[in-house]
């Protein structure tokens, strides 16, 4: 299949990059240290990202996304087929996968998998499956997945971390009444075709993995991966601490790595800073309905709204809150997202056209408004203290209110915000989820924003149907134009994932969706 | 004796069942649910009402601190909704690590106030006096946050002599992770401390029966050494007693600086993450410990001087 | 160790004892600076310089500047106002009702005295300051609702201590006196018990003016007291502390005047116990 011999091809090309002069070694221990530790090591039931961004570790996919999260991969399965009219796919597995207790995966493994992904009972990501009628196996080495109408997702979906393949005898054999039960016990100790199985979890400072012996995948050299022996993540949430244990040789990577501290880490000879591509969006989100509280609300002005927008300075917050790592935004959503359309900073920042705005609008004086920010988050604070500045000169005058996540969020689902800060990172290689979340109304109000357009929800509508790419993607094209132009939101800048490695630490990665892929990693002897 | 610490006991459970029906309604007047401190910007409707429905936070408040009071009074106190654990089992994870703070802290307050304490009094009115009685406002004004960030900046980044934070593994490790907090933490009470002890110490100087000693010809240092050691180890139960509360605030703060995986630092996580089954659990484990630790300075006060027996 | 001092402590004339002196002086300068900060601030506490980020002490910094180039000299000198009004307000409500509730609590004894202890016992059971954090949590962040969350848990204090100097005067003749002339209770307690027992409560409100200056900037420091871009020392510090290694200046010159300021408070009050001990 020409998919799979081009997606085969960029892994070795970015492997071959990372790696040019020195052939892979096998054997040792990597310790990376994280920002926190994961909650729940349950692909359908988990919530966050701490869990979704390591479970690759454990549990694999059917389809795989390639390393810069444009193009499928094969995973557990070796190649696909979508029918003709977008309803049925057809899979076939890759032959001899063994989960890490050493049993075999089998196609009622697959069926059980994917039929506990879709139930609407399960979790919150069940979504993603919604097209899904049917599971079936013609035989022990094809899975059939018949479609309630066609989806273009479809493959993309095959490839999220919640449609896994777990070990169905193994879950089942766990103690515990309900689905969830048995889901709690079985992710302390998970089961899965993953690179690496779970050998001790201390809550709330250590994991420890060693490699699975029984993963399916070959290295260069032809034996099996991965190349380490072992794993082991150590939680530092301080990030300073994170950074001088790294630099002590006590651990080998860190993530998250404060903006602030990346001009200084990149110019460390012992430290690869490594800058990967991210889906993660920042901006800010207003409340654009007509009266807030019973008050009118100068936010739903939308001559207001572009005023604000020419009015912030994103090339000086990118200096300011990410020392220069962010890039302006082009569009709402990342440019590493397929599909993604626009190749000039949204609104770029003109005092002048923001003053001319504002005399037009309702409000040519001016008035007050407050933010959320979530207190103590230093990159929320940073930027809406320099917000505040800047809206100052077209006579706003911005009040920071810093509360917690679930307030927030609360204030968020009421409708009852004047305007938040956001942040968002992709959970599917397609636009489909960040359009449905940011721009089409009916999931949740664009953003609780209480904006609505007419034509961008019909435009989704259509794109979730439609299966020729090209005009799925002028179907987003347009979307993106609507609501980059009028849309509710303060677009500020996207930024990748600051990671930084000791030198002996070769071919890691972290894909656009965020998820830490150690099954190529090796170590320098 | 017997019957005085059943009686203490006794008292414990009207308390607790106030600070618990205190709590109980705090966190739940708190806007937002765990579903939505769970989902963040996700959150779509059907998905928060089903979490909460799960969790059984549609019930009346009244059935709900119902069934709470029931499944305390069976030992079992739930399971966190954020970490999937026994409620049970994250105390015994957590209350242990801020327990040896805070005794690491009041014994690290004894070891600097004790000496300071003595010089003090029995160089009463003297430069070293003043200095130390400078120490002491200083110490008091010095707030916990800024201390240990300075002591996490010069002794644990800059000079590298400490950890940066954390706990560490095994005990050896864990003392050696907590001592720079324990000394942030140490540092008012130290303050309080030797304040008294220097008054408790001029006390038994001025006192009668020591001049008296005195004067039959014993030896001053011996005389100082049963008297005022007495009167001071008295003064500093009584005071770690007194101070547990404040203790157990500071530690919140240390354990947030020094990132502690403790109990106080814990306990806001929860309160932020609406958490309810651990803020309720925890709130049990941190009177239990503090009105243990009352009897517990009561008993040793008795022992130590047995005047103070009602 | 023979030369014991003389067994006297009690300062026999009766000046100004130096504590309040020293202390005194601290505050009526604070005082000044929180009253007319323009006059000492050299900048604007929030004017942003980008060509000035992050700079070191120098002339025309003397303390610096921060990430956003704002001189932090100024903004130490602009959270005077902002703390000050912190000492006062933290505590004066629970001053003014804790003392009355305490006196009557005292005064009754009885049934309302029991109901009372358990209150006490409950809230000095609960680490204090995570019951604020609740507070805050449930009231929304902000120097208004912090002042009523120390105000719900901080009365009991002053309540306890008045509570019990006025068990203590109640038992003197002259409160049998005024029984026994027939004064109603609220004169009794409010007129005569009162005014005497009050001492100890108007020393812990000294003290307690630091602790409200401790505690509000440690909220500051969480998040959840002073809002931006108000220049707080807790916020400041709170700002500074991802830069303590390559900007030391902005963290620890707004701790200094924490100390600083504490440092009047509780001199002040030091000073006042002896003042007031030596007048008995």
């Amino acid at each position: 299949m020409k998919i799979v011999a081009a997606a085969a091809l960029s892994v070795t090309a970015l492997l071959g990059g990372l790696s040019a002069v020195s052939a892979q070694e096998r054997g040792g221990v990597m310790t990376y240290g994280r920002y926190t530790d994961s909650l729940f090591l349950d692909p359908v039931l988990n919530d966050a990202n701490v869990d979704i961004w390591v479970m690759t570790n454990f549990y694999e996919t059917l389809i795989m996304s390639s390393p810069d999260g444009m193009t499928l991969k094969p995973g557990l399965a070796t190649e696909w087929s979508v029918n003709e009219a977008g309803d049925e796919v057809t899979l076939k597995l890759r032959e001899g996968v063994k989960f890490s207790d050493g049993t075999p995966m089998t196609t009622e493994d697959v069926i059980w998998s994917l039929n506990r992904a879709k139930n609407p009972d399960n979790g919150i990501w069940n979504f993603i499956l919604a097209s899904v009628d049917t599971v079936t196996a013609p035989d022990a080495g094809t899975i059939v997945i018949k479609l309630k109408y066609p989806d273009p997702t479809i493959l993309a979906a095959l490839s999220v971390f919640n449609t896994a393949i777990m070990p169905k005898a193994a879950f089942e054999a766990m103690p515990g009444e309900t689905d969830a039960e048995k889901a709690q016990e079985f992710g302390k100790h998970p089961i899965g075709t993953g690179p690496f199985v779970l050998t001790s979890w201390d809550r709330g400072s250590s994991m420890k993995m060693t490699r699975n012996e029984y993963y399916w995948a070959k290295g260069a050299d032809g034996k099996p991966l991965p190349y380490l022996d072992g794993l082991n993540f150590e939680v530092i949430p301080d990030d300073a601490t994170r950074i001088l244990k790294l630099q002590s040789g006590d651990i080998d990577g860190a993530e998250f790595i404060p903006f602030a501290r990346v001009g200084e880490l990149k110019a460390d000879p012992n430290i690869k800073m490594e800058l990967f591509p991210g889906t993660r969006v920042w901006d800010i989100i207003m409340n654009v309905r007509p009266e807030i509280n019973g008050k009118p609300n100068p936010l739903a002005d939308e001559k207001v709204r572009q005023a604000m927008n020419y009015a912030a300075n994103k090339e000086a917050l990118v200096q300011v809150v990410t020392y220069g790592v962010g890039t302006p935004l082009t569009s709402f959503m990342a440019s590493s997202t397929p599909m993604h359309s626009g190749d000039k900073p949204l609104f770029p920042y003109d005092l002048e056209k923001a003053k001319a705005l504002m005399a037009e609008s309702g409000y040519p004086d001016g008035f007050k408004i407050s933010i959320l920010t979530i207190a103590g988050n230093q990159d929320d604070l940073g930027i809406t203290t320099a917000l505040q500045q800047m809206w100052k000169a077209i006579g706003i005058d911005l009040e920071i209110r810093q509360v917690d996540n679930a307030s927030r969020t609360e204030q968020y689902r009421a409708g009852t915000f004047e305007m938040r800060t956001g942040g968002w990172t992709n959970d599917i290689s397609d636009p489909s989820q960040i359009t449905s979340y940011f721009a089409y109304s009916p999931t949740i109000d664009a953003l609780h924003s209480g904006w609505k357009n007419a034509e961008v929800d019909k435009l989704f509508e259509e794109s979730q149907k439609e299966m020729d790419p090209v005009k799925r993607a002028e179907q987003f094209a347009r979307i993106q134009e609507i609501f980059n132009a009028t849309g509710p939101t303060i677009p500020l800048y996207e930024t990748p994932y600051p990671v930084a490695l000791s030198q002996k630490v070769n071919g890691f990665y972290q894909i656009p969706l965020g998820n830490n892929i150690f099954t190529e990693t090796w170590l320098d002897q | 004796m017997a019957s005085y610490i059943a009686r203490r006991l006794l008292q414990l459970i009207p308390t607790v069942l106030f600070i618990l029906i205190v709590v109980f309604a705090l966190v739940r007047l708190l806007p937002g649910d765990p579903a939505s401190a769970i989902l963040g910007d996700r959150a779509v409707d059907a998905d928060v009402e089903r979490i909460n429905r799960e969790l059984g936070l549609d019930r009346p408040l009244v059935v709900q601190f119902g069934v709470f009071v029931k499944s305390v009074a069976t030992g079992d106190l739930g399971d966190s909704i954020h970490l999937k654990l026994p409620v049970t089992t994250l105390i015994a994870d957590r209350l242990p690590v801020t327990i040896m703070l805070t005794v690491m802290a009041a014994l690290i307050a004894v070891v600097m106030a004790v000496p300071l304490a003595f010089v003090a009094a029995l160089r009463r009115g003297t430069a070293a006096d003043s200095t130390v009685r400078g120490a002491f406002q200083v110490g008091l004004s010095m707030p916990v946050f800024y201390l240990g960030l300075i002591l996490l900046t010069v002794f644990g980044a800059k000079l590298r002599w400490f950890p940066v934070g954390g706990y560490g593994e095994g005990f050896v490790d864990n003392l050696y992770h907590l001592f720079l907090p324990a000394v942030t933490l140490a540092f008012s009470l130290s303050a309080i401390l030797m304040r008294n002890l220097r008054s408790a110490i001029i006390g038994v100087i001025d006192a009668e029966y020591v001049q008296f000693a005195r004067s039959k010809g014993l030896a001053p240092k011996l005389v100082l050494f049963r008297h005022v050691l007495r009167n001071a180890l008295i003064s500093t139960v009584a005071l770690f007693g007194l101070s547990i509360g404040t203790l157990l605030s500071g530690a919140v703060i240390t354990e947030t600086v020094f990132a502690i995986p403790g109990a106080g630092r814990l306990m806001v996580d929860s309160i932020y993450g609406r958490d309810y089954p651990v803020v309720q659990g925890l709130t049990i484990a941190l009177a239990v410990l503090v009105s243990v630790t009352f009897l517990l300075t009561d008993l040793v006060q008795v022992w130590l001087d047995p005047r103070v027996s009602r | 160790m023979t030369d014991l001092a003389p067994p006297s402590e009690r300062p026999r004339r009766l000046a100004l004892p130096r504590p309040l002196i020293l202390g005194g002086t601290i505050l009526l300068l604070s005082i000044a600076v929180a009253t007319f900060p323009t006059v000492f601030a050299p900048y604007e506490p929030d004017a942003f310089d980008y060509n000035a980020l992050l700079q070191g002490p120098s002339m025309a910094h003397p303390m610096g500047t921060d990430n956003f180039g704002r001189d932090v000299l100024s903004r130490v000198i602009h959270a005077y106002t902002i703390d000050m009004q912190i000492a006062i307000f933290a505590t004066i409500f629970p001053f003014f009702f804790g003392t009355i509730i305490g006196a009557l609590v005292g005064y009754a004894g009885g049934i309302a005295e029991t109901l009372f202890g358990r209150v006490v016992d409950a809230v000095i059971t609960f680490p204090f300051l995570v019951l604020v954090i609740a507070i805050v949590s449930v009231l929304g962040p902000g120097l208004v609702n912090m002042y009523i969350a120390i105000g719900v848990v901080g009365w009991v204090f002053y309540a306890r201590i008045t509570a019990a100097e006025i068990k203590v005067q109640k038992r003197l003749d002259y409160a049998d006196a005024g029984r026994a002339m027939g004064y109603t209770h609220m004169r009794i307690i409010f007129r005569h018990l009162l005014p005497n027992a009050i001492t100890p409560a108007v020393v812990y409100w000294m003290t307690d003016m630091a602790l409200a200056i401790l505690l509000g900037s440690s909220l500051g420091y969480l998040g959840l007291g002073a809002q931006p871009p108000a220049a707080e020392w807790g916020v400041q510090i709170a700002d500074g502390k991802n830069f303590m290694a390559t900007a030391w200046w902005i963290s620890v010159f707004p701790g200094v005047a924490i100390v600083l300021t504490g440092l009047g408070f509780s001199l002040t009050g030091d000073g006042l116990a002896e003042l007031l001990r030596t007048k008995r």
